[in-house]
């Protein structure tokens, strides 16, 4: 069943669109995530669906009703503020009975319902406290207790976590997992952290400058980015602009043409045909090149490169190399695993090859020169915060 | 952590005894007089509550002190609310008469009081109005309304958008966000405002001065009477419990002080 | 890109409101403060007949204005305002950083005890100077008593008194804007100054006094203007014959022989006084935090 339904929805802040002609169904009980840098218009979004914002255009259905024009207050959807938003003046017990008391529910039906619900978010001995004085972790829990307790058709969450430290947020992920599964409540869960999307969601819409660019479930994205933003954004990737030299049954050949050396020639699988001499992208992710001092046995499916070591950064789960083939920098992560280790730990200026498997790369059908600056900047941003 | 060090130190100190002696030594003396059998201001001739017991049988006194609180409660009253609905004004940031309000609501600030009570006073005759306790009460909230509109407008600075966002996501309407949500945090700072305007109404003078009429005094009016009649010693019983309520007052409202202070 | 209908709805709702919620008080000041003012105008240019005012265009009063007998007011209560605001800065400006610097705790009783004096009522504050300068009061008992003066000295009903008094009164309001400011400060700095050898002296007058601006000329508004139209100090403990502008302006509403007329042309002259003191204090002062 469809819980959620928008159609050509658009927001217009002068001079941007915010969101920029949206169109997506999400399914009843889903947990679904907008994820994007900020900016990209998901938390406008998300406040269009819950009636903080008007849309410049378009219509959104909530259970199959066009609630457009409904205000914020006669909409079955709650909302988890990214501050929180408990009210000070209020205990714990009278912040989460708010809703039930506005909709004049008897009153020990309210308390049931309330200690009931303080009890699934952990809270039910913290019922007289004031928001002051409750650590962060014990605000988000009664922020989801007072929206939850209103039974609402769709919970939506707008970056949840981002107040909190890395090992609760963590901590609450799995929470909010658990509490997911446990109300089967529709979850549309706004971040600009892809491990938080990435981990939590049965599908993601990756959004950019107002528009959904991309939408499917995490190991899809993950797998078959399909553009260059969508590649960058979640996850590290080596980026290789390449032509089609040829095309084969199942692969096609592919050449890097240097500025500065002889550049290199590689095959890859593909979803799509191409056409021959087209300039494509290829994305490589890191963890997919295998690294080695010595020559690999020659393989039918490998595609193998020679280059140098560049720079090491010992990561503790894995460590980074860097390393330069021709005039392009990949990026290479080695788990640390001992049969796939080398005797001698490799060392900076060494000369290695670079291998991996034709399946492993991925054909994105856009040049990065298609890219406007503030794009790159905003993927440049995220990969630095991602990489601290 | 006092940091401060030598010159800082010692400078500091030694002023700020100095000020402290200056800005308590006259209260603490007429305190002491006022319980001096004396007729006059003149040396210790002993011990007496004569006067405190003069005071409480003075009708004069007593009507003063009706017409003062009257006049203080109403103009707090009117002028908090006014002020209330002011600031909620101010807070919507694309209100075009914006300007022309925190213009209009700032300059009585800024004017020497002199001038509000001069203007006020050929305003009434101008009218023909008889004037009395209605117009001391309409003189006392235009000053009171600037104060209470900028203490009220600084507390809603401050204000967390989402709060109300948070309720009518909860499902209140406008209205229930606004009485169960908006004005209990607005209180302080309403409290505040009243507080002001109660103090600045009691202590006022000079617009009294201008604006009342014969047979209407509040306290500060018979008080000057008083000195210039030369009834000293009631008047010494009568400030010292004046000064008295003061401190009550200023101990009970500690912690509206700041939200008052801060934009004086 | 267009605004959508809604969302134009929205923004003029929004103002409408706003203009329903400010309406009583702009109505009650436009009527209450606005309109007097324009009164006290309009009867500068009216003559008087000793008891009330005539309506019949003259510039007479205008003319009264630049007699010396009603310019030695004007420069009388301008130096009074200008020696109180300076003493109150040089009192006022130790205690401020002294509390400011003070810890949490100890700051709330300081600023109680600044502020019961400030709370405590105006005519009791100037009442409670006479009873300490009056002739028989406790200063001339306490010096008599020591033998350090024969006769009670004269310090009622001078211009000390009026100084003293004015100052006393004015201080807090001094006290306060100077307080906040200090206290919003970052002490570091002058840990850093020390640091490049500064010494207290230097670091006081090259970063302290400069960061603290706001709060000094918020400080001498708050006190430069009232003090220039205070009319009960004088009237209460100063000389008889030295009268300040606001006791002349006063006499000439209340006293027989009236002069309304004339009474609004000076505050009409104090009014503008006022404002050109603003407009200089705030003009400078912005364009020094327009520099900085």
């Amino acid at each position: 069943m469809e819980a959620i339904r928008l159609e050509n929805l658009s927001k217009a802040f002068e001079p941007l669109m915010a969101v920029d002609n949206v169109n997506l169904k999400i399914e009843q009980g889903e947990l679904y995530s907008f994820l994007g840098p900020s900016g990209c218009g998901k938390t406008t979004l998300l406040r269009m669906i819950a009636g903080f914002e008007v849309p410049t255009d378009g219509r959104i259905f909530i259970a199959g009703q066009d609630i457009t024009d409904v205000p914020a207050y006669k909409r079955k959807v709650n909302t988890i503020f990214q501050n929180y938003s408990l009210f000070p003046h209020m205990t714990v017990f009278d912040n989460t009975a708010f809703g039930l008391r506005i909709q004049k529910i008897r009153k020990s039906e309210i308390e049931d319902r309330v200690m009931e619900m303080l009890k699934l978010v952990k809270m039910e001995d913290q019922a007289a406290k004031f928001p002051r004085q409750l650590s962060g972790g014990q605000k988000q829990r009664i922020a989801i207790a007072r929206a939850l307790v209103n039974r609402p058709e769709v919970l939506l969450l707008d970056e949840p976590l981002a107040a909190l430290d890395l090992k609760l947020r963590q901590h609450m992920l799995i929470e909010l997992m658990n509490i997911h599964d446990a109300v089967g409540i529709t979850f549309i869960y706004v971040t600009h952290n892809q491990d938080e999307a990435m981990s939590i969601s049965d599908r993601i819409a990756v959004m950019n400058r107002g528009q959904i660019i991309q939408e499917g479930p995490p190991d899809d994205i993950y797998e078959r980015p399909q553009s260059i933003f969508a590649a960058y954004f979640i996850g590290d990737t080596n980026m290789i602009p390449a032509t089609v030299l040829g095309i084969e049954d199942n692969y096609v050949d592919l050449r890097y043409e240097s500025k500065t050396g002889e550049g290199f020639e590689f095959d890859s699988t593909f979803q799509r045909v191409p056409e021959l001499g087209q300039n494509i992208t290829v994305s490589l992710r890191p963890e997919k090149i295998a690294i080695s001092r010595s020559k690999p046995e020659d393989q039918e499916d490998f595609n193998v490169l020679k280059g140098v070591i560049e720079d090491i950064l010992y990561l503790g789960t894995h460590t980074q190399y860097i390393v330069r083939v021709d005039d392009l920098r990949f990026r290479v992560f080695n788990q640390h695993k001992r049969v796939y280790f080398d005797d001698k730990a490799l060392d900076w200026e060494e000369e290695v090859y670079l291998y991996w498997h034709d399946t492993d790369t991925h054909i994105i059908e856009e040049v990065e020169e298609d890219y406007r600056q503030e794009d790159l900047n905003v993927l440049d941003q995220t990969n630095l915060e991602s990489r601290h | 952590m006092n940091r401060q060090r030598g010159f800082y130190k010692g400078m500091n100190l030694t002023l700020f005894t100095f000020a402290m002696i200056f800005l308590y030594i006259p209260i603490i003396i007429m305190i002491v007089y006022s319980f001096n059998d004396s007729k006059i201001v003149a040396g210790w001739k002993g011990f007496t509550f004569k006067y405190y017991v003069d005071l409480m049988n003075n009708e004069n006194i007593r009507l003063a002190f009706r017409n003062t609180m009257l006049i203080a409660f109403l103009s707090t009253l009117i002028s908090t609310v006014l002020g209330t609905l002011g600031a909620l004004a101010l807070e919507n940031l694309r209100f075009k008469g914006r300007k022309l309000l925190n213009i209009l609501v700032f300059i009585p600030l800024i004017m020497p009081d002199i001038l509000m009570g001069v203007s006020m006073a050929m305003f009434y005759s101008f009218l023909r109005v008889k004037t009395g306790m209605l117009t001391v009460l309409i003189a006392h909230v235009t000053f009171c309304l600037s104060y209470a509109v900028i203490v009220i407008r600084s507390r809603l600075e401050g204000f967390d958008g989402s709060l109300l966002e948070a309720s009518m996501d909860l499902g209140a309407n406008p209205w229930q966000t606004f009485f169960k949500i908006k004005l209990p945090l607005m209180m302080p700072g309403i409290i505040a405002a009243a507080l002001l305007a109660f103090t600045l109404s009691i202590d006022d003078f000079i617009i009294t001065f201008f604006t009342t009429g014969r047979g209407f005094n509040t306290l500060p009016i018979y008080v000057e009477g008083g000195i210039r009649r030369g009834t000293i010693t009631t008047i010494n019983a009568l400030s010292s419990l004046m000064i008295a309520a003061t401190i009550v007052i200023v101990f009970l409202s500690r912690r509206f002080h700041k939200a008052i202070l801060k934009h004086l | 890109m267009p605004i959508s209908i809604s969302e134009q709805r929205l923004d003029e709702k929004r103002n409408t409101r706003s203009w329903i919620l400010s309406a009583p008080v702009i109505i009650w000041l436009v009527i209450f403060f606005l309109i007097p003012y324009l009164i006290i105008f309009l009867y500068s240019f009216l003559t008087t007949n000793v008891y009330d005012v005539q309506f019949r265009f003259s510039l007479d009063a205008f003319r009264q204005v630049f007699r010396p007998i009603y310019l030695k007011p004007f420069l009388l209560a301008f130096r009074l305002a200008t020696i109180t605001t300076a003493l109150c800065l040089i009192l006022g400006y130790p205690v401020a950083y002294h509390i400011a610097r003070s810890s949490q705790k100890m700051k709330n009783y300081l600023l109680l005890l600044i502020i019961i004096p400030f709370w405590t009522n105006f005519v009791i504050r100037i009442f409670s100077w006479r009873v300490f300068l009056s002739a028989n009061g406790v200063l001339n008992e306490t010096l008599m008593y020591f033998n350090l003066i024969d006769e009670p000295l004269r310090l009622l009903r001078t211009d000390l008194a009026v100084i003293l008094v004015t100052v006393y009164v004015y201080l807090p309001y001094m006290i306060f804007p100077l307080y906040s400011a200090i206290e919003k400060m970052d002490f570091t700095l002058l840990d850093a100054a020390r640091d490049l050898g500064a010494n207290e002296v230097t670091s006081f007058f090259k970063i302290t006094l400069p960061l603290s601006r706001e709060g000094i000329v918020a400080g001498i508004i708050l006190v430069f203007i009232p003090a220039l139209g205070t009319y009960v100090i004088p009237h209460l403990v100063g000389h008889q014959n030295a009268l300040y502008i606001g006791q002349i302006i006063t006499y000439k509403i209340k006293n027989i022989p009236r002069n309304w007329p004339l009474a609004s042309a000076l505050s009409l002259s104090l009014l503008i006084l006022v404002s050109l003191i603003l407009f200089f204090l705030t003009r400078r002062y912005k364009r020094e935090r327009k520099v900085s």
